[in-house]
Order: structure tokens, then C-alpha cells, then sequence
């Protein structure tokens, strides 16, 4: 039996008063299943890492307080031995891979453990047999699919057999289908293979009736509570209802202008088709919410329409195919809001950021006191100096949606923009937003999983499912 | 041959015709490394761009050597054929060889740190991630009014930074892997130098300089 359990665990970084993780105590219990929630930011991650000892290592700054695996000290555990007890699966599906293909992956991973030779493929047959990719075995790994590359990363895990498996929401940009499945397989394997199971998660899809124990990390008090059941349903029910908007929105009818057509197009990176769509129109100061699954092909869409990626078919913008229009130009009038703030960024400073945008926007639409009215209104007003990559992310995505308001391309895309930020930020965007639109012209669309708050704002839905993109008038 | 072995013999051959002037050698050198890939079943794409690409420094060589040099038409041709060798050699090597089997053997017989060579292997299967990334700076750039050029320092700026946050992710995943610097590993696949290998790389290399002893020209 290993218990999990957390004593008095404080941790904060040395330039901050502020505490991430505030006296922490809880006893992740052995072979159960246990989530981790709370909003994104909130530290989650951090005491994830702290459990699967790669903090504080790779972080450099010490925690106050001791996590124990049973009766020993996370401290004590010697560096070779610690994958014995735990395992981590990451975020992001791209960087956890040294090798090439997917059974050198597995063979560094046993190698690493000191596996004899000999035993090494009934292992890695097995690993695969149980995560259901066995064709997949020989495959590049830069050629799978988000999806695919988690089913590798588990089944790395699987190889590995440690007793505690953690994971940093791992379902994060996957496929419905891949995340369903996944979440299947952890479930055998805390049922089946004893294993310990602690994931955080701030998207409480499809984890009600399955998860032992709901654990919620608090944002303002940085501390962790066990709900019991009646609190954890309130919280499956209340994030339920931030997927949800009561309003039905009109179908587009014939008297719109479309600003961006498809035609014939047709989305297909590494092989595996996202979308096909014979004809689409999206429409001029018209706001139009994309809806779908995680992992379904939605920002891969916004890339071919910035052209980032290349589609088949055609798109044209404004009466002239996109392909024909030069980048600079384009990039300038139909933009894209980056679902990571930081990719936004040129510049060090706050100030760099906004006079950058001031500099270069093509109208001035928005007055200097506009602008000095958004900063306030956002509480991002005196941050002049500050270095943007220092930022906490809600204030990145506020810096970031008011950057690009400045820049007031004629349409905007927008990737997630609301990702990470509170609800009353959220109701001052969407006012900003609204403003764009009326004062401003603006055609906006937008991919959003938040949806509580958005009513006065969307004009049109499209949902985008079975490689399909349709307007519906019913949102959920 | 040890992957290993080979780049060591390439290398060691390419550093002595720097210093030699023997066409013949040259052409000789290119002859048998033409025929090894040649037997290596490379494709006709890679086969083309190591005959086409190297002609645009080659004649630049040879033109500027024979049109304005002091040494005549000989000295040219020696820096015609030395570019091609220097190709021809590196090719028998790259063209045939794989990334993670010079790794396997760096780590295991030339004694190389362990986090060195899966650094570095790991970093060359970033590779295309990095261009995808370079491409999202650029046109995230254009979206802010701004075009930049491979000479841009934000461009660098911008590539370093995400090169780092990437190094710190891919470092913490080989930990969650159970990699340990410096401690013992098993190998599912050893490569060892060989007879074979030793034998072939010092009678390479002594024909090599036989072939520079007797032929000057």
C-alpha cells in the first residue's frame, strides 16, 4: 500500500508573497483514483510535479512540508529508483519523446529502468497489446496524432509499471475518442493493476461516477479540500453550466455578406482527414462561435485560414483567393488570436507590447484613451514595465486581447480567449468585443468551450462535428 | 562498419586532402565513395542533390582559381574535385547511417555522456517541431504589423526562447522516463566496434596514405 500523502506543504516563489500552494495536507489514498481541480493557473501542475519528483529539480526553488509515498520521504527515494514509484504523463503531447519512433521511446524507457534485454520486447508487446497501438509500434512519432502520441506516452507508462501514475491534463488537445479511451484504460489499470491515479484537470468532462475521490484547489485560499459527494456534484453541474448558453441564434440567411469563403475545401494534416466542406460561408460584423470536441481539427481550421497549414480547395477572403494575396497584407486583416498568449508576443515589456500595436495597427480606430480605459477596466493599468513573460496567464490573455483590439483587424479569430480568465474579465471582454463589432466593423469568430457569458455577443453558431462544420441554432 | 568508426575515418580523410594536393587521389576518393553509395540503395532524389548542389561552389572554386589565381588550371581542378570529395566522403556517411545508431554507439563505445548523446538525439527529432515553430513566429509577427526576416534578431529571440522552454519540457519527460544522468543503463541493442571494424578503418586509411605518398599529381 502507498499512500500519497502531503504534510504541511507550502510552496512560493522567492520574488512573490503570494503562496501557490498554502499548507497543504491530504492523503491521495492508494489504488484510487483521484482528481485534482481547479481553474487553470491555480497550481495544480506545480505540486503534480513536486509527486512525481521532477520538482524540485527542474525548478530550483524548494518547497516547505514533505510528501510521502507510504512511509517514506520523497526526499529519501534515491534518483534511479524514484520511476519505480511514479510516472508522469504530460500536457503537452509534443515534448515528451526523445527517440525517433515509438518502440525506441519504449526501449530507452526500459533501458533507463535497467531491464534486462532479454525481456524487453514481451514487455514493450505488452504495454502496447494493453493500450491498444500495436500498429503503431514501428511508427515515427512525429507523424502520430495528438491522440495517438498519449496512447504512446501511456502505454511508455504502462512499460514502466510504477505504482503512482500522475497526470498534468493530459486530454488537454485529444480527440474525444482518444480521451474516452484513455480514461478507460486508467481506470483498468487502478481497478485491475493497483495502480494509484492522481490527475488534474480543470475540464471536468466525463469524470463524474468514475473518479474515487474530487480534490479542488481553491484560487484564493491556494489550499486543497476533499468535496464530498454532494460538493462535487455542485461543481460537475456548475462547470456543466459554463459549457452551456441559453439563447438560440438565427441560421444566416441569404441577406448576409459572406467575407470568407470555402469551397471545395478540405483538411487533412498527417494524413488523417479533419474536415471536408463542399461550401461554407462565414459572414461580415457577424460574431460566429465554432463548437466541437477538443482534438476535433477546430484550430487546425484557424490555421489554414491564416494559412499556416496547408488545405485543399479554396478559400477566399473578401473576393480574392487567399493565396494570392501577399502575407503581410493577409496577416493584417485577417488575424488570429493565439490560444497561447505568449505566441502573441514580440516585444519585452508591457509598454513595448501595446506601443508596438499602436505603432503598427492599420486604423485608429481607438484612442489613446480607449486604450488607458480597456488597461483600467482589466486592472492591467500601471504594469508598464513589467516583463509580459512574468505576467500570471490571465493577465497574459489580457494583455494579449487588448494588444490585438489595438491592431483592429477587420476579422479576428479568436482561439480560446477566454481560457484562463475570471468571469468578470470575461464580461468586460466581451463588452470590448461587442464595441469592435458595432463601432468598429470587426467580423469576429470564435472557438470557445466557455459559453456561460457569451449570449449578447454570438450572432451565429457553427458546430463542428464528424468532419463537418454546420450552423445550428441550438448551442451546447 | 560502426557508425561511429565511419564518421571518425570520413573526417580524418576529409582533414588530410585539406592539406594535400594530389587530384587523382581526389578523384579516386570520389570514385569509391560513389560506388559505396552506390551499392547502398539511396534514392535517386539524394543522389541528384549531392551531384547538383556542390556544382555551384565548385565551379565558383575552379573558375576564380583558374581565371585570377597564381597556382594554373591544375590547383583549380584540385579545388574542383576537393569539394566533391569532401561531399562524397560526408554522404558515405550521412546517406548510410543512422542518427540514433551513431548516438547508440557514442554512448557505448566512444564513452560519451549518456545525456549528451540522447540530448542530442532527442534535439534532431525536434527538428521538425522547430520549423513549424519558426513559421508560427513569423506569421504571428505579420499579425502584429511586422515581417520577419531570418535575419531579424526577434525572430531569435523569440526561437530561443521556446527552444528553452522546450529543452526544460523534453528534459523533464526523459526524468519522468527514468533517465538519470550519468548512472548505468542497460542496452536492448549493442554496438560494439568489431575486428572487422578496426581492421577496415586502419587499412582505409593506410591505402589513403599510400595513395597521397606515391600520387602528386
Amino acid at each position: 500500500m502507498t499512500d500519497v500523502s502531503i504534510n504541511h506543504f507550502t510552496f512560493h516563489y522567492p520574488q512573490s508573497d503570494v503562496k501557490v500552494l498554502n499548507d497543504i495536507n491530504l492523503t491521495f489514498k492508494s489504488h484510487h483514483f483521484s482528481l485534482l481541480s481547479g481553474p487553470s493557473g491555480s497550481g495544480k501542475s506545480t505540486l503534480l510535479y513536486f509527486i512525481a519528483g521532477l520538482y524540485p529539480h527542474f525548478i530550483g526553488i524548494d518547497a516547505v512540508g514533505e510528501i510521502k509515498f507510504g512511509d517514506t520521504n520523497i526526499k529519501d527515494i534515491p534518483r534511479e529508483k524514484i520511476s519505480q514509484s511514479v510516472a508522469m504523463m504530460f500536457q503537452n503531447p509534443n515534448q515528451q519523446f526523445a527517440m525517433d519512433t515509438v518502440v525506441h521511446e519504449m526501449t530507452f524507457v526500459l533501458e533507463n529502468l535497467r531491464i534486462a534485454p532479454d525481456k524487453m520486447d514481451d514487455i514493450i508487446n505488452d504495454a502496447l497489446e494493453f493500450c491498444g497501438i500495436k500498429r503503431l509500434r514501428s511508427r515515427v512519432i512525429n507523424t502520430l496524432s495528438g491522440g495517438e502520441k498519449q496512447r504512446v506516452a501511456l502505454a511508455c507508462i504502462v512499460a514502466m509499471d510504477p505504482q503512482v501514475i500522475v497526470l498534468d491534463e493530459p486530454f488537454a488537445s485529444i480527440d474525444p475518442g482518444s480521451r474516452e479511451d484513455l480514461i478507460n484504460k486508467l481506470k483498468l489499470l487502478q481497478q485491475e493493476h493497483g495502480k494509484t491515479i492522481i490527475l488534474a484537470d480543470h475540464d471536468l468532462t466525463s469524470y463524474r461516477g468514475l473518479v474515487d475521490e474530487f480534490y479542488y484547489l481553491d484560487p484564493d485560499t491556494h489550499q486543497i479540500s476533499l468535496l464530498d459527494d454532494q460538493q462535487a456534484e455542485h461543481f460537475f453541474k456548475n462547470f456543466e453550466s459554463t459549457q452551456q448558453m441559453h439563447k438560440r441564434v438565427e441560421i444566416p440567411t441569404g441577406d448576409d455578406h459572406a467575407i470568407i469563403k470555402l469551397s471545395d475545401f478540405k483538411l487533412e494534416p498527417h494524413a488523417s482527414l479533419l474536415l471536408t466542406l463542399n461550401h461554407f460561408d462565414f459572414y461580415k460584423e457577424k460574431t460566429t462561435l465554432i463548437t466541437g470536441a477538443n482534438g476535433i481539427g477546430k484550430s487546425t481550421l484557424f490555421n489554414a485560414l491564416t494559412n499556416l497549414l496547408p488545405y485543399k480547395g479554396t478559400i477566399v477572403f473578401d473576393g480574392k483567393d487567399i493565396q494570392k494575396i501577399r502575407p503581410l497584407p493577409y496577416a493584417k486583416k485577417v488575424t488570429l488570436l493565439f490560444q497561447d498568449a505568449e505566441n502573441q508576443f514580440l516585444n519585452i515589456t508591457v509598454k513595448e507590447e501595446l506601443d508596438l500595436s499602436l505603432a503598427n495597427r492599420t486604423n485608429t480606430d481607438y484612442t489613446q484613451a480607449d486604450v488607458d480605459d480597456m488597461l483600467s477596466k482589466l486592472d492591467m493599468a500601471g504594469k508598464d514595465e513589467r516583463i509580459v513573460y512574468s505576467l500570471s496567464e490571465g493577465q497574459k490573455k489580457k494583455l494579449q486581447i487588448i494588444e490585438m483590439l489595438i491592431m483592429n483587424p477587420p476579422v479576428l479569430l479568436m482561439d480560446e480567449p477566454f481560457k484562463g480568465l475570471d468571469y468578470h474579465s470575461l464580461e468586460v471582454v466581451v463588452g470590448f468585443l461587442n464595441r469592435a463589432k458595432t463601432d468598429f466593423h470587426q467580423t469576429q469568430i470564435i472557438i470557445s468551450h466557455q459559453l456561460s457569458g457569451l449570449d449578447t455577443l454570438i450572432d451565429y453558431h457553427a458546430a463542428f462535428e464528424d468532419q463537418n462544420l454546420t450552423y445550428q441554432e441550438v448551442i451546447k | 562498419m560502426n557508425p561511429g568508426m565511419k564518421l571518425l575515418l570520413v573526417m580524418l580523410i576529409a582533414l588530410e586532402i585539406s592539406f594535400t594536393q594530389s587530384l587523382i587521389v581526389n578523384i579516386i576518393l570520389i570514385t569509391i565513395s560513389f560506388l559505396y553509395i552506390l551499392t547502398q540503395h539511396v534514392s535517386m532524389k539524394a543522389l541528384f542533390g549531392i551531384i547538383f548542389w556542390p556544382l555551384f561552389p565548385a565551379v565558383g572554386l575552379f573558375v576564380s582559381q583558374w581565371l585570377y589565381g597564381s597556382a594554373g588550371i591544375h590547383f583549380a581542378w584540385i579545388l574542383f574535385t576537393r569539394i566533391y570529395a569532401y561531399v562524397f566522403l560526408g554522404a558515405t556517411f550521412t546517406l548510410t547511417s543512422s542518427i540514433t545508431d551513431l548516438s547508440l554507439t557514442l554512448e557505448q563505445d566512444f564513452h560519451l555522456p549518456s545525456k549528451f548523446a540522447y540530448g542530442v538525439l532527442a534535439a534532431f527529432n525536434l527538428m521538425p517541431k522547430i520549423a513549424e515553430e519558426v513559421r508560427i513566429i513569423k506569421t504571428s509577427a505579420l499579425m502584429r504589423g511586422e515581417a520577419l526576416h531570418f535575419w531579424s534578431p526577434k525572430l531569435y529571440f523569440k526561437s530561443i526562447l521556446s527552444s528553452i522552454q522546450w529543452s526544460q519540457n523534453l528534459a523533464e519527460a526523459m526524468t519522468s522516463h527514468g533517465f538519470v544522468e550519468d548512472y548505468e543503463r542497460t542496452h536492448y541493442k549493442v554496438i560494439r566496434i568489431t575486428a572487422i571494424d578496426w581492421a577496415l578503418f586502419v587499412v582505409l586509411l593506410a591505402a589513403v596514405q599510400v595513395l597521397l605518398f606515391f600520387i602528386k599529381y
